[in-house]
């Protein structure tokens, strides 16, 4: 049971959360707190409600909720506009949308700067420390030789570094990334897996990572909460919550786990016979 | 109209309104067009042109004439504007496309059973169809101050809001995940876009102004690449085509919308072509 004291030092608290869109019941969480610095993964089938799950913490959906959503100790509402917008501004949100902006030829600077625009407010403009941040993160993330080109331009593993670049430039204190490896090619599913670990080891910012398969889980994540039709049914450390049995209900079919270096393997059991002769 | 409108100096003076409105046109649908099409909402823009189209007609119908046309066509234009931009078809299980298809096919029904009705009247309707293919050559100058108006309310819309713009042109939903009020910001540039449209409608035209709006955008999409360059190239692209059309429309006497929207569609095909040569 979480303590006042606990609650108040969190970065997320949710508590009989009852999220209903038209007549269905799409998530329902009794408690769940995230303190300052800790990374989580979010880990369930299609459908389970996990983006909803990110939805709620950027309150889009408290219209359609019922209980009590915290963000950095204050409660959300939606007759709060205000203090919405200003919670906003500390979250950093990845999409799972790979492809932005379409054909505008954005630059990548531009849009990297774009992250800064809700910070410093209405009717001002970017100061020459907030394009320092740009080109730092452009830096940091090895995208700086690309900062010229179009968005349109560049690939998709590529553009998801862009993405993580424009929500590093917002100063966030929370990172919200929704399946930040999906539709990347191996060398590129790491490539973002050692991004991710590399900001956690040197921000040791508050991240909720939302993922697919057992390896996508970065090492540096120590808990995992595991969602199935829009309730969790585990929350704790990898090593205790992934269990071969655990993993088949949750996603309908054998599994053998393993692991090295600190992260989670799956393969399908029995392995499918590749034998062709 | 009579080619040789150039040789007085008391023609000349006559033809400043319509070269004015022809420049003031184009700029003004140029630079509005980067953010429709940077926004993928094209659609929106035929939607809300056939709109105002609409509204100016049944106006004409209930004997209104003159710049009073444009406060029926604006009402008309801008309730469409933001029906669309509150409005999300997922509602009712329809795909956005599929909306808008709808919506621009009843805006055009509307407008073409307003002209309709002028004949089952008894009546004529001849500024009217002006309000369709366009006339430059009509304008006066209370077209033209009316122009420079919206022109100078879009473009200190977007000086102000201009960063707030980029983020949205990045991705609305980040942009207003990060804490942008993109409500407000969303609503004003639907309301403005409406407010274009609805004075372009008797220079290009309420079937051609989408094209004024489209084309110079993609035009400049081709060829440049950073928001400021892409906005100020498809104003370009917008003035050449409002102005250049204005000037050849009146040298052959071909109708003034219709060379407009094909000078501007010529730029976008040899924009499309640069681009490619520059690809190989």
């Amino acid at each position: 049971m979480t303590t006042q004291a606990q609650q108040s030092a969190s970065i997320v608290h949710l508590s009989n959360i009852k999220v209903t869109l038209g007549k269905r019941d799409v998530l329902s969480v009794d408690s769940f707190t995230l303190q300052e610095g800790e990374i989580c993964a979010l880990m369930g089938p299609n459908g389970a409600g996990k983006t909803t799950f990110l939805k709620l913490l950027l309150g889009m959906i408290l219209k359609q909720t019922g209980g009590t959503v915290q963000l950095f100790g204050q409660t959300l509402s939606p007759h709060n506009q205000k203090l919405l917008h200003q919670l906003r501004r500390r979250v950093g949100y990845i999409p799972q949308q790979s492809l932005v902006a379409g054909e505008f030829p954005l630059t990548v600077r531009e849009a990297v700067a774009s992250g800064c625009s809700a910070t410093i407010g209405l009717f001002k403009r970017l100061r020459p420390e907030d394009w320092r941040s740009v080109d730092h993160w452009l830096e940091e993330l090895g995208i700086a030789n690309l900062a010229e080109r179009c968005l349109s331009e560049i690939s998709g593993g590529e553009q998801r570094k862009v993405m993580i670049a424009r929500a590093m430039a917002q100063n966030p204190r929370l990172l919200l990334l929704d399946e930040p490896t999906a539709n990347l090619d191996m060398g590129w599913r790491e490539q973002i897996i050692q991004t991710i670990q590399t900001l956690y080891r040197r921000t040791r910012m508050t991240f909720i990572l939302v993922c697919h398969e057992l390896e996508t889980v970065p090492a540096c994540c120590k808990r995992v909460v595991l969602i199935n039709r829009g309730k969790l049914q585990a929350d704790g450390p990898l090593e205790e919550v992934f269990t071969p049995r655990r993993i088949q209900e949750l996603y309908g079919c054998r599994m053998s786990l393993f692991h090295r270096n600190g992260r989670y393997f799956a393969i399908p059991d029995p392995i499918p016979s590749t034998s062709t002769h | 109209m009579d080619s040789s409108f150039f040789t007085s100096y008391n023609s000349l003076l006559l033809w400043i309104p319509a070269l004015l409105c022809g420049f003031l046109s184009g700029t003004t649908c140029g630079t509005l067009g980067a953010f429709v099409v940077g926004m993928r909402i094209p659609f929106i823009g035929i939607c809300v042109a056939h709109a105002a189209l609409a509204g100016a007609v049944f106006a004409a119908l209930f004997g209104l004439e003159g710049q009073w046309l444009m406060l029926p066509a604006l009402f008309t234009s801008g309730l469409t504007s933001l029906l669309l931009g509150v409005t999300n078809p997922r509602w009712i299980k329809m795909d956005d496309n599929v909306m808008m298809s709808v919506l621009f096919s009843a805006t055009m029904g509307l407008a073409f059973l307003g002209l309709g009705l002028f004949s089952v009247m008894g009546r004529t309707d001849g500024d009217v169809r002006t309000l369709l293919w366009g006339s430059i050559a009509f304008c006066r100058w209370s077209d033209v101050w009316i122009m420079l108006c919206v022109g100078l309310l879009l473009a200190l819309f977007i000086l102000v809001f201009y960063k707030e713009l980029q983020a949205i042109l990045f991705s609305r939903e980040i942009a207003t995940a990060s804490g942008i009020r993109t409500g407000a910001i969303w609503g004003g540039f639907l309301l403005l876009t409406a407010l274009v449209f609805t004075v372009s409608l008797q220079s290009v035209g309420g079937l051609m102004v989408y094209s004024l709006v489209t084309n110079p955008a993609a035009a400049a999409f081709q060829l440049t690449r950073g928001t400021a360059r892409c906005i100020l190239l498809s104003a370009f692209f917008g003035t050449v085509s409002g102005l250049g059309g204005f000037l050849i429309s009146a040298l052959t006497d071909l109708p003034s919308g219709a060379v407009i929207v094909l000078l501007s569609s010529s730029i976008v095909l040899v924009s499309a072509l640069w681009r490619l040569g520059k690809k190989r």
